[in-house]
């Protein structure tokens, strides 16, 4: 993996290092919103150690993946999570 | 024959509980969450990862020597990281899940060495994108070296906030205001408190001085009351707690910023040890609900365990002796724990361990929370951030009569959405004693799945033969 790469989120380039989370290099690029829940509610990173689940979204099709977990990749497609909507991805 | 023990939790407590059993000649599974060990406190970044800590060079020697420790003896532990305990049951099973399957151990001993998450108060708009745990800002900081927000509002109450406040600023950010619920001094009337803590005060001192030169305006007595924004945070409300808990009307302050960092104590992560049948106690300063222990850990299920934070916060120190107690503990026979032997054996960690535990009085004085605090909940507050529950719906289930937190679930669904109630279930409960002025009797139940689990990886079950 090279040291230094990019994904995108919402279709936008974000830069990432290797060993990086996905919510750490989203929250480096200024992103603060992850999901808009069922309610309408904007969503970002709250615990940042995998309890709450707030920060969970959609990458490469797979709904409900925790940003803050899950080690950024070159090439990921992160999408931002909307109410149930995420699930149609599939 | 060798005795099995399966410790849960690769943190402070656990590492230490590995090695001494390890020492001891016991067959040794170490599950964690983690990519790496180190738990929480003591949390590795990615080896690529190269860059600054912002730590003092103190604590991260006391944090390299423990995880050099547990290097040393990893070739003899079957270590598991990045796996999930998702159920244990009374009768000794454990059931893990690890990448795209699951496993269920049955070994002669369990410690549950399980940690503490943070404590939350909710207050208006503090699910705007920006507001975070403390903690969590902290994690963005050191393991991932991210500055997890330019202009920063810290708050909250015991010493993490400070540390915090203290780091982003090393890190180059710039902290708009450090609200403390109460002044650190309470910890003055702990004379004999500070000085067997007195290392760990010195670098507590060191993060002050950070904070004191960078002038940080700190604001003492005031919490924050509402967030402001809309798709990121814009600003925070902070407002005066006075002497008998209420809100000081016309105390209020704007201050822009674009992260709030809170942190109000801790909560044990005690769910496992309750799934075990172990007899519980709550005691909000240590966690909320805690596994009832002995000076050896032991539960009240025989072959469970539980050591460090998650029978009652006590900080990695402390935790570190008893892991080392609890693992000398797990590995012989019951019989032998009573025994005159062990507890020579053990003398100079268990004098240790006093002795870092009297340093937890002094803490103990900044983490209580006045009960008025409560009142910066208004209706209108999301409580429970998973399922949309306002506190005016979880007044209502209380003045039912629904009291326990079991009756409030089936009412409102607080507590049944992703998080399993991690974020919310302890402020309910505090909130409910608030209210009622009678805190549940009971947690609320836990039950499998302590993790959400893929029904594949279920059907991917792997039994351990028996033993």
């Amino acid at each position: 993996m090279p040291s230094e790469f990019q994904f995108t989120f919402e279709g936008k380039p974000v830069a990432a290092r290797e060993g990086q989370s996905v919510a750490a290099a989203l929250i480096a690029a200024g992103e603060r919103c992850l999901r808009v829940d069922e309610a309408g509610n904007a969503k970002g990173v709250v615990c940042g150690i995998g309890f709450c689940w707030e920060c969970r979204c959609s990458i490469d099709g797979v709904p409900d993946i925790r940003a803050c977990m899950t080690p950024a990749r070159p090439g990921m497609i992160v999408r931002r999570q909307r109410g149930l909507d995420g699930c149609s991805d599939r | 024959m060798q005795r099995s023990i399966v410790i849960i939790g690769a943190g402070p407590a656990g590492m230490a509980a590995a090695i001494e059993a390890v020492r001891r000649g016991c067959r040794v599974t170490v599950i964690d969450e983690g990519p790496r060990p180190g738990g929480q406190i003591y949390r590795q970044p990615h080896p690529a990862l190269h860059g600054e800590d912002f730590a003092e060079p103190s604590e991260l020697a006391r944090k390299h020597r423990l995880i050099d420790g547990f290097q040393a003896v990893i070739d003899r532990i079957d270590y598991r990281a990045e796996a999930n305990v998702y159920a244990v049951f009374p009768n000794g099973e454990i059931h893990l899940a690890q990448g795209d399957r699951t496993e269920v151990l049955r070994p002669d001993a369990m410690i549950i060495a399980t940690g503490v998450r943070e404590q939350a108060i909710p207050f208006p708009g503090w699910t705007i994108p920006g507001v975070m745990f403390a903690g969590g800002a902290q994690s963005i900081l050191k393991a991932q070296r991210v500055l997890p927000g330019r202009n920063v509002v810290v708050a909250g109450c015991g010493p993490l906030p400070r540390v915090v406040a203290a780091q982003i600023l090393r890190a180059g950010g710039s902290v708009a205001a450090l609200a403390s619920l109460r002044s650190l001094r309470a910890m003055l009337r702990y004379p004999r408190s500070l000085w067997c803590g007195r290392d760990i005060l010195r670098e507590g001192l060191r993060y002050e001085w950070t904070v004191l030169r960078a002038r940080v305006p700190q604001f003492t007595g005031y919490v924050p009351v509402r967030a402001i924004g809309g798709e990121r945070l814009e600003a925070v409300a902070l407002a005066r707690i006075d002497a008998e808990d209420r809100i000081v009307s016309g105390s209020e302050r704007e201050i822009a910023c674009d992260l709030l960092a809170i942190n109000y104590g801790f909560v044990a992560n005690s769910e496992l040890a309750a799934m075990t049948g172990a007899e519980m106690r709550r005691d909000p300063v240590i966690g909320g609900w805690v596994a009832v222990t002995d000076a050896f850990g032991r539960t009240s299920v025989p072959g469970v365990f539980v050591a460090g934070d998650s029978a009652g916060l006590r900080g990695a120190l402390v935790a570190e002796c008893d892991g080392t107690i609890v693992g000398a503990a797990a590995a012989v026979p019951s019989t032998a724990v009573d025994g005159a032997a062990l507890k020579t054996n053990l003398a100079a960690t268990m004098a240790r361990r006093t002795r870092h535990l009297e340093f937890q009085q002094a803490v103990r004085a900044t983490l209580r929370l006045p009960d008025g605090i409560w009142r910066i909940v208004t209706d209108d507050t999301l409580v429970c951030r998973c399922e949309n529950v306002r506190f005016g719906e979880i007044r209502e289930a209380l003045e039912s009569g629904h009291r326990s937190l079991n009756a409030i679930k089936r009412n409102v669904r607080s507590g049944m959405g992703w998080c399993g109630g991690r974020t919310c279930l302890h402020a309910i409960a505090s909130l409910a004693e608030a209210a009622t002025g009678q805190a549940p009797a009971e947690m609320m139940t836990p039950r499998p799945m302590a993790r959400p689990v893929p029904f594949a990886a279920i059907a991917r079950q792997k039994r351990a033969a028996a033993e």
